[in-house]
């Protein structure tokens, strides 16, 4: 049976003098295999010209359309209404930059995390053109590679109670991309520095282990795994002599 | 030719040395967690131990005197462990509580988050087959109890820890008694009415203590055999039995279950 959905989103644009936030409810006829990103399409086209959210890709690999879909953070893209129940409630993403109803800007966060931590490989090695690539262990290739499937779309900071509470926190993503060049053997930088980067309050120690991150994460990153690494890495720094 | 990183990136050479300010705030944030986590791990293992002794009542008065005559008499680890303990005890409470949001605002936060997450349980589960379906989230719940079980150890604990070690100290006044603990003892202290900060204390050191051994081994060893499932697993198993166990031995102790597996 065709059913009926109600979607209340939150309604907000600060570039707009006055306008004060406010839920909105839309009501659409759920198709077959009807997503939240394909259902905002359409209350856009037919009910509010002026409803503001993001997406690109609308495959899961962009990040754009995260949003906290009935309280949870998640991608708008990949989750079906035939998942969901008949009313939808859809809110930004805290923690991040508003731009205006369900649209957040997440990029102003990650840049300043990626220039923070350096996020690119470190090496003095000169490049040579004509040389064959680095042979690396497979094993050791495929945890890059997991932690490098980051998405950026920012459920993990969204969901954690953490970041709330302490906007300097790295976060999970902030967290798992430093873990990425932790282990890449081509990076040079030394276990000192490493200590100095994500030894802090702010870092890995101030994760408090509350998980959420790992339950939202819509990539399915191990990102618990990527925390215990490092966190077990750096505790044998100060040690050293 | 041109090495083509350094033109666009800092040179990887290390910056860091040993006095730096950065490097002595990161020691002193591992230090911290070190010490938090030790502490607590140690108050765990004891809390798992004494709960176990504590049990011997379910045996009857006999095997609790025996136990408490092992203790202390034919082992004199009693007093250096009271000692210990009560040390431990509050240097967890300092270092572990360092995570509690100081500002009244930033618990608001927490709290709030939380509760959309609590509310949206309802909205998510009309349909239970969802595989998306998200309650509560149970792990942010957990730290929030663990938070509000500590509060109500540091209490009752510190309480608990005071009469006991004046217990084996002192003779309480009582002249011609032996200082120790003693079936008797325990027995009537509980009867008369004490039982309830007994079995609000064990009901919160139990809470508290399967949390934190869930947290710390997801913290610590969740890239090892050793997944966070397992501790999942280890973390009900642990609140359980130990919740069982502790009911048993205080209505133990109040005397109806006195002697209860004899």
């Amino acid at each position: 049976m065709e059913r009926t959905l109600k979607f209340k989103i939150f309604r907000y644009n600060p570039n707009i003098e006055n306008d004060k936030p406010r839920v909105e409810t839309f009501k659409i006829n759920e198709t077959p295999r009807l997503n939240v990103f394909t259902a905002l399409n359409r209350i856009r086209e037919e009910q509010a010209p002026d409803l503001m959210f993001d997406f690109v890709c609308r495959a899961g690999i962009c990040g754009s359309c995260a949003m906290m879909i009935n309280g949870r953070p998640t991608l708008g893209c990949r989750t079906l209404t035939s998942d969901l129940p008949e009313n939808i409630e859809l809110y930004p993403l805290p923690f991040f930059k508003m731009l205006g109803d369900l649209s957040v800007d997440t990029g102003i966060w990650f840049r300043g995390i990626s220039e923070q931590l350096e996020s690119w490989v470190h090496t003095q090695k000169e490049f040579d053109p004509e040389a064959q690539e680095e042979r690396m262990d497979n094993a050791l290739a495929n945890k890059i590679y997991e932690s490098e499937r980051c998405i950026e779309c920012g459920c993990c900071l969204a969901g954690c109670a953490t970041a709330q509470a302490y906007p300097n926190f790295l976060g999970a993503a902030g967290l798992n991309r430093i873990g990425r060049f932790i282990m890449d053997p081509r990076d040079q930088r030394t276990d000192e520095e490493w200590f100095e980067l994500v030894s802090t309050d702010e870092g890995v120690f101030g994760c408090i282990g509350m998980m959420a991150c790992d339950d939202v994460c819509p990539k399915e990153l191990p990102l618990l795994e990527v925390f215990s690494y490092i966190r077990r890495k750096m505790s044998t720094v100060p040690l050293k002599r | 030719m041109p090495s083509l990183k350094t033109e666009l990136y800092p040179e990887a050479a290390s910056r860091h040395s040993k006095t730096s300010e950065a490097y002595r705030k990161a020691k002193k944030a591992i230090i911290n967690e070190w010490i938090s986590g030790l502490t607590g791990a140690i108050l765990a293992m004891f809390i798992c131990g004494h709960l176990i002794l504590e049990s011997s009542i379910l045996l009857g008065k006999d095997a609790y005197q025996w136990t408490v005559h092992l203790l202390e008499v034919t082992l004199p680890i009693a007093k250096p462990i009271v000692i210990l303990i009560t040390i431990v005890f509050f240097i967890h409470f300092v270092w572990a509580s360092r995570k509690i949001p100081g500002k009244f605002q930033d618990r608001k936060r927490m709290m709030e988050l939380g509760k959309k997450i609590k509310g949206s349980k309802k909205l998510w589960n009309q349909d239970k087959k969802l595989e998306t379906s998200l309650a509560r989230h149970f792990e942010t719940s957990l730290w929030i109890w663990q938070v509000r079980t500590g509060m109500i150890v540091l209490a009752t604990g510190a309480f608990h820890l005071i009469l006991v070690a004046w217990n084996i100290f002192t003779n309480m006044g009582v002249s011609g008694q032996q200082p120790g603990l003693s079936a008797d003892i325990a027995t009537s202290r509980v009867e008369s009415g004490l039982w309830i900060l007994y079995a609000v204390l064990m009901f919160a050191v139990v809470t508290h203590m399967a949390i934190g051994v869930y947290r710390l081994l997801v913290k610590w060893f969740a890239d090892t055999w050793f997944v966070r499932k397992y501790s999942r697993t280890l973390f009900y198993f642990l609140f359980w039995f130990y919740i069982v166990l502790g009911i048993a031995t205080t209505i133990g102790l109040a005397g109806p279950w006195e002697g209860l597996l004899s």
